[in-house]
């Protein structure tokens, strides 16, 4: 009886591991992620402990701004959907800036900084009629950073994190402008 | 004992399944599209031309830039070859992309959807290896669906071309794809 039983539970546990390493292989990065469907509320897991660079070479972690809510988004130059979102992004941080709130735009080009620079200096954006830069803190991401958030499985995707670090909010695709902005305004 | 045996395999059923992660929604960038290439002659003769056609199979609800495209920051369609010795790479034909405008975009895009047939002219040289010889081909593309886009992908493609010193033993291959040469 014994046997038939360590027999069922060896059975199951290679169909876990099987189930564990098809997943990942299915995946746009070498790690699990989640999706809009997955975890639309960001799982209220704490955000990771990452720290990035600037276009100027300089750290950048996510901790330095625990008690501010931030709005990581992942983008590329060439993502069409991350440029329709600028904009709106440029307004958020407009508008709850100075409240305790920040984007922090993750730039996540192949190229890094030899793109990445030049578009934020040359490219200006329509905001309610004027033409406006990026008005939020830029830095170069890469798989692995994607990865410490649990995956990408596209662009944009954005990751809404509490005052009090915690992920709240995952989108995976164009962010809806009202509906960011009152989970924004819910927080601060 | 045997209920219990029973009730204890149920249970851990139901652990595994609830365990089980859920497939993701979005493929890969590399899932989107599947690629094969086909030589216009079986064999071709030495010192002939012939073309390689590379058929892109791009899943349904995903489209790739076209190779003219709409904006020059996009990344647009691009097929390279690593020409071996004893051949030579000619011109490249892409076919025209489609129109389309998407939630994401306030303009239309020109894109490839479904499948679309790029073609390569290749000559075998007087000099070319006999027999089956490997032309490896280079394929980036960068897919989007409606809502996301997939960072860009090169995929390796392999095309064989057989190669003979006999030029009456040519054959054109694949009319379906090459339907000029019959």
């Amino acid at each position: 009886m014994k046997k038939t039983v360590l027999i069922v539970i060896a059975v199951l546990a290679v169909i876990v591991v099987a189930a564990h390493y098809a997943d990942k292989a299915t995946r746009l990065s070498t790690k699990g992620a989640s999706t809009r469907a997955d975890n639309p509320n960001g799982g209220g897991k704490p955000a990771p402990d990452v720290t990035l660079q600037d276009l100027d070479g300089k750290d950048v972690s996510l901790g330095q701004y625990k008690g501010k809510v931030v709005l990581v988004n992942f983008w590329a130059t060439w993502c069409d959907p991350c440029r329709v979102e600028i904009p709106w992004l440029i307004e958020m941080q407009q508008k709850y800036g100075a409240k305790g709130f920040t984007v922090l735009g993750v730039a996540m080009d192949d190229e890094g900084k030899s793109v990445v620079a030049p578009f934020i200096q040359k490219e200006r954006f329509d905001v309610n009629g004027s033409k406006s830069p990026m008005n939020y803190p830029i830095v170069l991401g890469n798989d692995a950073i994607a990865d410490k958030f649990g995956g990408l499985l596209g662009y944009p995707t954005s990751v809404l994190i509490s005052r009090d670090g915690k992920q709240i909010k995952r989108i995976t695709g164009l962010i809806s402008y009202e509906e960011i902005s009152k989970t924004i305004e819910s927080q601060l | 004992v045997r209920l219990a045996a029973a009730v204890l395999a149920g249970g851990l059923l139901l652990i595994v399944v609830a365990a089980m992660p859920s497939r993701p929604q979005i493929p890969s960038g590399r899932e989107v599209v599947s690629a094969a290439a086909y030589v216009s002659s079986d064999p071709v003769a030495r010192g002939s031309s012939f073309q390689i056609a590379v058929v892109m199979k791009i899943r349904h609800g995903f489209h790739v830039n076209a190779r003219e495209k709409s904006a020059d920051y996009l990344i647009a369609t691009d097929l390279r070859a690593e020409v071996p010795a004893g051949f030579k790479g000619g011109d490249i034909s892409y076919p025209k992309g489609q129109l389309r405008t998407f939630a994401f975009s306030k303009k239309p895009l020109n894109v490839y959807e479904d499948q679309v047939i790029l073609r390569m002219e290749l000559s075998a040289l007087a000099n070319a290896p006999l027999n089956a010889q490997p032309i490896p081909l280079k394929l980036r593309y960068q897919a989007c669906s409606h809502e996301v886009c997939l960072p860009p992908v090169t995929q390796d493609v392999d095309a064989t071309v057989n190669v003979t010193a006999t030029a009456g033993a040519a054959h054109p291959a694949h009319p379906e794809l090459f339907p000029a040469q019959h």
